[in-house]
């Protein structure tokens, strides 16, 4: 599903050349569930945002479903993101003056689903993530879990096949980061693929396999032992 | 994006911060509201001059003194103050004697207070012959219209406006009484029916009328005439009888040139078409002036736009995330910037009809002004497209700068 081969990317500024990414070579496969853990400025985020084509790479080569992201336009990979792909991000970026229902329905807007259908596909999404009785409310009015929800509820409401996480639980107490890798948990068992980026070890363990980045060059790449952690032992 | 789904997004948005929305569109209702008053005024303006053009009668043909140097906008000498004496009886004569003419009506005018006991108003007469008043609808209130027999015995009587009978004569009834004109005594016979001030700038209702011996012989001591007015034989084309007046205006006057004529010739046509030409470009003058607003209103909107593209920084990221392509982003804040100047431009035409009602009913309940009630749709079409054109020419800078915007950086975005 992923491949990634001698990928690199560089900021310049000014004179000065930083390498975020040194020319790191992976491969994720459909229904893994990987974390990306590292401490910070090592390149995870970089690597998060250049997977989930929020951001190109400087060198090396990035196939999705075969496809290298050089070949693709900023309006192609926008149309796969929506499409394919799903994002939850560390501070859950929800509109808060829409309701929840407008928040899922966002992706659906830029999709080609007709709008007889959205109905269905963000009551099912918001259902699946236990919030029904907020369908209606503000998001502003809601609490860190329930906004994380409901930004995982829009991360699937298209029914993308992977869905990239960012610090999904930084942000939120323990029993609400339990719920959120629950769902994760449960998505991934349902088939979607999860990319997960971490600074925590306890978080990224809910995942079969552990990348650790360090300096922008992979560290090491191995699987959990088994069996992986469940929302049960998620603990801060 | 659907279009449908950009305008449910820009309608929650521009609800969302409705003080500022109101405050944006208030540029555009003033501006709009401004164009739309401004036409109608001109509108108006130019039914009330041309109603009273046509007031003379399609059939009607005016001489004025002095050449016009065919110039369609350049003035004739008299009404630049200097005066043309090339208008004689003998033209008159000769041109009664044609036969595409049923008539001619002679005029001379001048200036004199009007005066009865402590009464006094200064006024412009008019001498005139006695078809005079049939040929310029001239009906007459009360008592009558002197004759021609009181024009060839230079009886001292004179037919005044109704507005002037009452300042003069109060209650007191006009008929029969003696008024001073000038140094002279004219006896009242009549007075006019109102109607307003005429096409020529001389208000109807205050003038007076004299026969055309007295005013030119006793008052003015001239023998020359101020303009003729010529009514065309319903038989002939009027641009036949035009032509006929010119030739035999230029065999009396000796005239080979027709460039170098001493007199111009206007028809009802001639006049309606110029005066068209002046209101036309009064109203298209106010209405650019108006127009500077609307420009001034579009900068207020595209500011507001870019504030609003900043504050929405991560909004828009969040949107690119999730497979909003640059378009879809355009089109949103378009649709927006669009939103604001069409709900302005539609307050701004209400407002300007509230306006344009209360001038009406203003100035036809206290001013008595025969004002024509003028709201050209045209008006309204022109200001609503002027209002999207607005939204999109200065929504599509702030528009292009949200599209613009990369994903990644407008979700890090503080």
């Amino acid at each position: 599903m992923i491949v990634v081969k001698d990928l690199k990317k560089d900021y310049a500024e000014g004179d000065t050349v930083t390498s975020a990414l040194r020319g790191i070579s992976f491969s994720i496969d459909k229904g893994d569930f990987v974390s990306i853990i590292g401490p910070s400025g090592s390149g995870k985020s970089t690597l998060l945002h250049i997977l989930s084509f929020l951001d190109r790479p400087t060198g090396g080569l990035y196939a999705f479903y075969g496809k290298s992201i050089d070949d693709m336009t900023d309006a192609e990979l926008a149309h796969v993101r929506n499409k394919d792909m799903g994002f939850v991000f560390q501070a859950f970026n929800l509109l808060s003056r829409l309701t929840v229902f407008e928040n899922v329905e966002i992706p659906l807007l830029y999709s080609d689903v007709p709008p007889a259908d959205r109905r269905k596909l963000v009551e099912d999404a918001v259902q699946s993530v236990g919030l029904p009785e907020k369908i209606n409310t503000e998001t502003g009015k809601l609490s860190g879990g329930q906004k994380q929800r409901v930004a995982i509820a829009r991360a699937l409401v298209n029914n993308p096949s992977i869905i990239f996480a960012d610090e999904p639980t930084g942000n939120l107490d323990s029993q609400s980061g339990a719920q959120v890798m629950g769902i994760l948990d449960d998505l991934n068992q349902r088939g979607h693929t999860i990319v997960l980026v971490t600074h925590e070890t306890y978080t990224a363990e809910f995942a079969d396999r552990i990348i650790r980045l360090k300096d922008g060059g992979i560290e090491s790449d191995a699987p959990v032992g088994k069996p992986r952690r469940s929302k049960d032992q998620f603990f801060k | 994006m659907r279009i449908r789904d950009s305008l449910r997004s820009a309608v929650k948005s521009l609800g969302h911060g409705k003080t500022r929305s109101i405050l944006t569109m208030l540029g555009i209702v003033i501006g709009i509201a401004s164009v739309i008053i401004l036409m109608s005024i001109g509108q108006s303006a130019q039914d009330l001059i041309l109603q009273q053009v046509q007031g003379l009668g399609s059939d009607l043909i005016i001489v004025i003194p002095g050449g016009s140097t065919n110039s369609r906008l350049s003035s004739p000498a008299q009404s630049q103050g200097i005066v043309v004496a090339s208008l004689k009886q003998a033209d008159v004569d000769a041109l009664s004697r044609e036969p595409s003419i049923a008539g001619v009506a002679a005029e001379v005018r001048g200036q004199a207070s009007a005066i009865y006991q402590d009464n006094d108003m200064t006024v412009t007469y008019d001498g005139v012959t006695a078809n005079f008043f049939a040929m310029r609808n001239f009906g007459i209130q009360q008592g009558y219209a002197f004759t021609q027999s009181d024009i060839d015995s230079f009886n001292h009587v004179a037919v005044i406006g109704s507005s002037l009978a009452t300042t003069l004569f109060g209650n007191l009834n006009p008929i029969g009484k003696l008024m001073r004109l000038g140094t002279q005594s004219f006896r009242v016979v009549g007075v006019l029916e109102k109607k307003g001030t005429g096409a020529f700038g001389i208000d109807q209702d205050n003038m007076v009328v004299l026969p055309i011996t007295v005013a030119q012989k006793q008052m003015l001591g001239i023998d020359y005439l101020n303009d003729f007015i010529i009514q065309a034989n319903g038989a002939y084309n009027i641009d036949f009888v035009k032509g006929r007046v010119q030739t035999i205006l230029e065999q009396n006057h000796g005239i080979t040139d027709p460039n170098k004529d001493d007199f111009t010739i206007e028809t009802q046509q001639d006049i309606l078409s110029l005066l068209g030409n002046i209101t036309s470009i009064l109203t298209l003058f106010l209405t650019a002036i108006a127009s500077i607003s609307l420009i001034v209103g579009g900068i207020g909107i595209m500011n507001i736009m870019l504030v609003s593209v900043i504050e929405r920084t991560r909004e828009i990221g969040l949107r690119k995330a999730v497979g909003a392509s640059d378009k879809d982003i355009l089109q949103q804040f378009l649709i927006e910037s669009v939103l604001i100047t069409l709900v302005g431009g539609a307050i701004g035409v209400t407002l300007g009809a509230v306006f344009v009602v209360a001038i009406y009913f203003i100035l036809s309940t206290f001013f008595a002004i025969g004002w024509v009630f003028a709201f050209p749709l045209s008006a309204v079409f022109i200001s609503l497209a002027v209002a999207a054109g607005t939204g999109i020419i200065f929504g599509i800078y702030p528009a292009r700068q949200a599209a613009r915007k990369s994903p990644i950086e407008a979700l890090r975005y503080e």
